[in-house]
């Protein structure tokens, strides 16, 4: 695949603050974590508001899970060097999110009876949810600022 | 929901995965008529929810009630929402979002088809 990022040679002016999270691959990137996005606020309400006495701790964990899709989806999305450190603190609270909530529900699987986003490291969204903040980290790296 | 109904949009969105995955491929960015077969797709996912959302106004209670509604819901914005994210920047990566929302259209299609039981 061709570096579509790939900074012109010998270019002054703007360039040097590196490409955006939010072009070329990124774009789909953001595509994935709005969809997260959506399904995993979705879902955290409709368990909040209807059954949260079943499973708090899951369903809080599910709302948590939907606020940092939503940051991550923003922050990839605008695509400054303000919105890359808020990015990043977001995929890294995800990443620690999906593996500690994934591990906890094949461990203990009584504090997990409801399954949600992360459950069993998203096997209910096909791992996509073990995957996408590995690679939003990558994203991250590969569109670094040059001169940070 | 009309079961034949629900089987064409996986159907149209199980094309408009491969379409856009196809244009990713061949390094091109989606042309009019993959925009105009993801306008399709959508028409004919908005009629489908319209035609839920009756039947549940009628009386219809699926299992999962606010699951189902919210999918009804969450199913018609997605094509829309991609399409303008895929034409904001056009290049082999506005079908790759084209192909997304189309799969995720595809599997809530699927998804709906399987909480479309009455409860009780």
């Amino acid at each position: 695949m061709t570096d579509v990022h790939a900074q012109p040679t010998g270019s002054t002016g703007p360039s040097s603050t590196g490409p955006s999270t939010n072009s070329g691959a990124g774009r789909v990137l953001v595509a994935v974590y709005g969809i997260f996005a959506l399904a995993a606020t979705a879902r955290a309400s409709v368990q909040l508001l209807t059954r949260f006495d079943e499973a708090p701790l899951a369903y809080l964990l599910s709302a948590v899970a939907g606020l940092v899709y939503i940051i991550a989806t923003i922050t990839l999305a605008r695509g400054t060097r303000a919105s890359r450190r808020l990015a990043l603190v977001a995929i890294i609270i995800e990443l620690v999110g999906v593996v500690t909530v994934g591990t906890l529900s094949v461990l203990d699987p009584e504090a997990f009876p409801r399954a949600t986003v992360w459950s069993i490291y998203g096997i209910g969204y096909g791992f996509v949810p073990l995957v996408l903040p590995i690679l939003g980290l990558a994203w991250l790296w590969h569109t670094r600022p040059v001169n940070d | 929901m009309i079961d034949a109904l629900a089987y064409s949009v996986v159907a149209l969105a199980g094309v408009a995965v491969i379409w856009g995955i196809l244009t990713a491929i061949v390094n091109k960015p989606p042309g009019k008529a993959q925009l105009l077969y993801a306008a399709g797709l959508e028409a004919v996912t908005v009629v489908q929810s319209i035609i839920a959302a009756a039947k549940i106004i009628g009386g219809f209670r699926p299992v999962e009630l606010a699951t189902t509604i919210g999918y009804l819901i969450g199913i018609v914005i997605l094509i829309p929402i991609a399409w303008f994210w895929a034409n904001v920047e056009r290049n082999r990566f506005s079908g790759v979002v084209l192909a997304v929302a189309a799969l995720a259209v595809f599997a809530m299609t699927l998804r709906l088809l399987m909480l479309w039981t009455p409860a009780g």
